[in-house]
């Protein structure tokens, strides 16, 4: 009936049926190619999306260390730099398109590869089958392919970085006719194509991911798990996997017609050009069609950025409280309200295109509404913690981080979502500050809570603590050092995007600022750096896990084994009687989901 | 029954009757050529409204809007008795066809938005000159250094 | 085990099983059409919004109403209906190949598999022509105040709207001596073009009747791109549907499914190509009808 149905014992992992055919099963002995690199273990293919992941982290970040340095001092040369960069930093000094492609690397590399493979991809591909009981993924194959495909696109990415002309410039959205013109910019050369097809190949490997993410979901819970009693962080990642279903083939759609503009002398966006010169013969596009298609990807894509960390910080949050989340039901449901509301409301990145005002007032409606959820799962969080017996492990602590980020860069969502006042404040270092507090930094520090408190399960060894606690108070107190004071220059009317403001001479009274803010980058990197060290070193050399069960946790990957093989449980899949959250229960601290429930227990 | 079981997954199977299932087959085939006929009567009808006087826009805007109908009505005899979607589990079903309800919002808001581009088409007056001028600055203004002063 | 268990009130999603009843690949093929449903979508919405934002557009009729064979004789949506029809039954052969994989009758879906495959490979022989037919048709236009003689691509649209007899004479004055050969090639098939590019620009202009011409403007560039982007696109899921199909026919001559024991792969396929069938009754819709 379940699927544990053919147990075979191989080498102390287990294997199982995961093709259901009955064709029987091939046993080889496992090469190291097999068990380590073209791997079709779900543990294996999360370690691979969060290495990858931290090796783009890395290069995205160095990427804004780079760009803030001659931010923050617009005068000094840096000979290093042209040591690396050649004839980019000539004298020692960023070209501006350089400065163009660095922006444009450091957001595509930081949302898509980080944050959403990086993320998701770890997370989902580690917890998903440990969580609902499932000895792996529906489909290992398609799952060991959606990592590779990443990969492919990494690759691209990597290779548009040592392209003559330069990489993209045209910033992560791709924007034509910037992005569309050969002649535009040296930036808009090759450097858009390779970008292109490398979210092309990307866009294939989270189709795959997510396919996989959802049907596994849903088919291949264990006896007993029914969708109620699943842990947060499953819904998290079944709403992140919708989102990514229903709007990413959108963005290859728009891909598609920007390579035909480019390549093939199509018209979709472009119309009335004058460039270089000549004026072109393109006729009858519109830029605003891209934006839309852009954009109807764009805006579910930050949600599928921060919904897997809502999800784990809710988890993380009620073990280290020792109490049951407070409203489960309502965080599904306002899981739910988010992943529909994040689809409807994609223009209101565009207020000021040039689209119909009168169609964005419906949008600017339409956004308003996610405060709602949003607050909800706020006051969720901060109701399971109230009274709590609370353990502040580095994992906690970066919840609680979240939490306050989410909520410092969330209520300024509130104001650009009202189209007046977005008009003044678009493009402004104001929306750098909104959007990196509550998508970027909250993200990743949703990110290290679930690394630091899953890296028992992934590595059977603990991540050191004390470089936690350092890597936790320097990463939050940066963060808000960085990009609080970008809120008043945003309202000051300074602009995004641009390398030095000199000839501005009003703004020459944020210099000491923006010195202060490239500092403060520079140490939370190297603290960040710190953290990669951490990591590396624990692996190897960190404190060993005696217990199959270090945080009293209640869920299912905490009854297998500490290193576990493939297939997760030694003998059968455990049964699940009760939801994720019995904790502090009847006097008791916590209750597994694999204990019955007794005669005359209450109910939560 | 002798189907063996195909997957853990899977609790009963569907069986359904030959003859009844190759009528159902007969008459849906029947159905979509129907209606694709009546598509291409409509689609002629217009082509000869067109080519008349002083077509009305209302009427071909109509017929167009039938057309239309008549496709949904296509779709869902494909996907419900070719692709047996309306054999499944009624839950099942739910999921496929209500995150299609999205393109109801994409639909309308695109539209909208390329009805929009038209009308500022129209409108763009190509040799229209924008000036800006500064405005003159006062005694006791204090807002010449700067924002905010 | 078997039917039974659905008269008993089962709750499915209590783990341990399906909710849906159905195997994950399923599950995933439906998915995976869903959001390639989302694909096809936003080329059609976007060949809708440009539409929408154009005060003209290529009237359908006019545009294919040509048939192979035919010459210039005015047959419009004749050759799309056939293309259709072509789809709609391959459609339902690809149905009574699932079926008969059901009944594990292995001729059977040899057989409907093989129509299948026939069917996909004629609409893309009838996609080749439409396309070769547009690219190559010879069109005389007003452009820039004189005339020339375009197909359609994707750069150039020869659909706009009808040029008057007076602004038509006015441009022939001005158009190039290549042109008028082109022009008058494309209505004098009696004379080889070396022999047309021989005469004098005013004998040219003789045996021009501006009646027959229907000269018309440019038409929106769009529409070209659109066209044959989208059934590109779509043409591309017809060819990868045929390749999946001859893989699957193959597989089962190989007794592949026989023993397994059971046929689902077929049904998978099957639900990708009724998914091809699907669009192409919304590109119809989009391109041919409306």
């Amino acid at each position: 009936m379940s699927n544990d149905s053919t147990i075979h014992v191989h080498e102390g992992a287990v294997e199982h049926g995961v093709h259901h055919d009955g064709d029987g099963h091939h046993h080889h002995k496992q090469s190291f190619v097999s068990k380590y690199i073209f791997s079709q273990d779900h543990k294996t293919i999360a370690k691979q999306f969060l290495i990858t992941g931290m090796a783009w982290a890395i290069v995205g970040a160095m990427f804004s260390i780079i760009f803030r340095l001659q931010i923050g001092y617009p005068d000094q040369t840096f000979p290093f730099l042209e040591t690396f960069l050649g004839k980019w930093a000539k004298g020692g000094k960023i070209d501006p398109e350089f400065y163009y492609a660095a922006v444009t690397m450091h957001g595509t590399i930081m949302v898509f590869f980080v944050l959403t493979a990086g993320l998701s991809g770890t997370f989902a591909n580690l917890l998903i089958p440990l969580q609902i009981g499932a000895r792996d993924m529906a489909s290992p194959f398609l799952n060991m392919l959606s990592y590779w495909f990443f990969f492919l696109a990494s690759i691209i990415m990597v290779s548009s970085l040592f392209l003559s002309t330069g990489a993209h410039s045209g910033g992560w959205t791709t924007y034509p006719p910037l992005s569309a013109l050969h002649e535009a910019s040296s930036g808009s050369k090759r450097g858009v194509d390779f970008w292109l097809v490398s979210m092309a190949m990307f866009i294939v490997s989270q189709l795959m991911g997510g396919l996989n993410y959802v049907s596994t979901i849903l088919n291949m819970r264990t006896k007993g798990m029914s969708m109620t009693r699943l842990p947060l962080t499953i819904w998290a990642l079944f709403f992140t996997a919708v989102l990514g279903i229903l709007s990413f083939p959108v963005l290859l759609s728009a891909a598609i017609l920007l390579l035909f503009d480019r390549n093939l002398g199509t018209s979709f966006y472009l119309s009335d050009i004058y460039v270089a010169g000549q004026i072109l013969p393109n006729e009858g596009g519109s830029p605003i069609l891209y934006q839309h298609l852009f954009w109807f990807l764009g805006h579910p894509e930050v949600y599928i950025v921060i919904l897997p960390t809502m999800g784990m910080v809710s988890e993380i949050m009620s073990i280290n409280s020792r109490k049951p989340i407070f409203g489960y039901m309502a965080m599904v449901g306002s899981l739910f309200a988010i992943c529909i509301l994040a689809l409807l409301v994609w223009a209101h990145h565009m207020f000021v295109s040039g689209m119909n005002p009168f169609l964005g007032g419906v949008f600017v409606l339409l956004t308003l509404l996610i405060a709602i959820p949003s607050a909800i799962k706020v006051f969720n969080w901060l109701t399971t913690i109230w009274r709590g017996n609370i353990r502040f492990t580095p994992a906690m602590l970066f919840c609680i981080g979240f939490v306050s980020i989410f909520i410092s860069g969330g209520l300024t969502g509130i104001w650009m979502g009202n189209s007046t006042i977005d008009i003044h404040i678009h493009d402004t270092y104001f929306i750098i500050a909104h959007f990196h507090l509550v998508m970027g930094v909250a993200a990743f520090l949703g990110m290290f809570a679930g690394i630091y408190h899953w890296f028992p399960k992934m590595f059977g060894r603990y991540l050191n603590n004390t470089l936690g606690y350092i890597h936790f108070w320097v990463t939050l107190t940066g963060a808000y050092l960085i990009f609080w004071p970008m809120h008043y220059m945003g309202l000051a009317g300074v602009p995004r995007r641009y390398l030095d403001f000199s000839l501005w001479t009003s703004f020459n009274k944020f210099d000491s600022l923006n010195k202060m803010i490239s500092i403060v980058t520079i140490i939370v990197f190297f603290v960040n750096l710190m953290f990669v060290f951490n990591f590396f070193y624990s692996i190897f050399k960190g404190r060993k896990v005696r217990t199959t069960n270090p945080w009293d946790a209640t869920t299912l990957e905490w009854t297998t084994p500490i290193n576990p093989g493939h297939g997760n449980w030694v003998g059968e899949i455990p049964e699940v009687h009760r939801w994720a959250y019995d904790y502090g229960k009847d006097g008791r601290d916590f209750i597994a989901q694999t204990e019955p429930v007794k005669p005359g227990e209450t109910g939560h | 029954m002798e189907h063996q079981n195909i997957s853990s997954e899977i609790t009963y199977q569907h069986h359904i009757e030959d003859t009844e299932f190759k009528k159902r087959i007969r008459k849906t085939t029947i159905l979509l050529s129907v209606i694709t006929m009546i598509e291409l009567a409509i689609g002629l009808t217009i082509y000869t409204m067109h080519k008349g006087e002083h077509p009305s826009a209302l009427l071909v805007l109509m017929f167009k809007g039938m057309v239309c109908i008549l496709t949904l009505a296509k779709a869902y005899y494909i996907v419900s008795v070719f692709m047996h979607l309306g054999d499944e589990i009624r839950n099942m079903i739910m999921t496929v066809v209500v995150p299609l309800m999205l393109f109801v919002w994409f639909i309308a808001a695109f539209l909208w938005d390329g009805n929009a581009f038209r009308t500022s088409r129209n409108r763009y007056d190509k040799f229209k000159m924008e000036k800006t001028m500064q405005h003159p600055i006062k005694q006791g203004d204090t807002t010449q250094h700067g924002f905010g002063g | 085990m078997a039917t039974t268990a659905a008269a008993t009130k089962t709750n499915w999603w209590n783990g341990g099983k399906s909710p849906f009843n159905v195997e994950y690949g399923k599950l995933m093929m439906w998915y995976f059409l869903m959001s390639d449903a989302f694909t096809f979508g936003a080329f059609l919405i976007s060949y809708g919004t440009i539409r929408f934002s154009q005060n003209v557009w290529a009237d359908p009729n006019v545009v294919f109403n040509a048939f192979p064979g035919a010459g210039h004789t005015n047959l419009p949506l004749a050759f799309v209906s056939v293309m259709t029809f072509i789809l709609i039954i391959s459609s339902v052969t690809m149905v009574l190949a699932v079926h008969a994989g059901h009944n594990n009758d292995k001729k059977g879906v040899m057989k409907w598999l093989a129509w299948t495959i026939v069917g996909g490979l004629a609409f893309l022989g009838c996609q080749a022509w439409e396309w070769h037919h547009l690219i190559t048709g010879e069109h005389v236009v007003l452009m820039d105040n004189h005339l020339d003689v375009i197909g359609q691509t994707t750069r150039v649209n020869p659909w706009g709207q009808m040029v008057n007899p007076a602004t038509v004479m006015n441009a022939l004055q001005n158009t190039p001596h290549d042109a008028l050969v082109k022009i008058v090639g494309s209505h004098h098939h009696e004379m080889t073009e070396v022999q047309l590019a021989a005469l004098s620009d005013s004998q040219l202009k003789g045996m021009i009747d501006t009646a027959e011409l229907h000269v018309r403007e440019t038409g929106p560039v769009a529409f070209g791109g659109f066209f044959y982007g989208i059934t590109g696109f779509h043409g591309f899921h017809v060819f990868s549907g045929v390749i999946i199909n001859i893989i699957m026919l193959v597989m089962t001559s190989k007794d592949v499914f026989t023993n397994k024991g059971h046929y689902l792969m077929i049904e998978k396929a099957g639900l990708y190509w009724h998914f091809v069938d699907l669009v192409w009754v919304f590109v119809f819709l989009c391109f041919y009808l409306i």
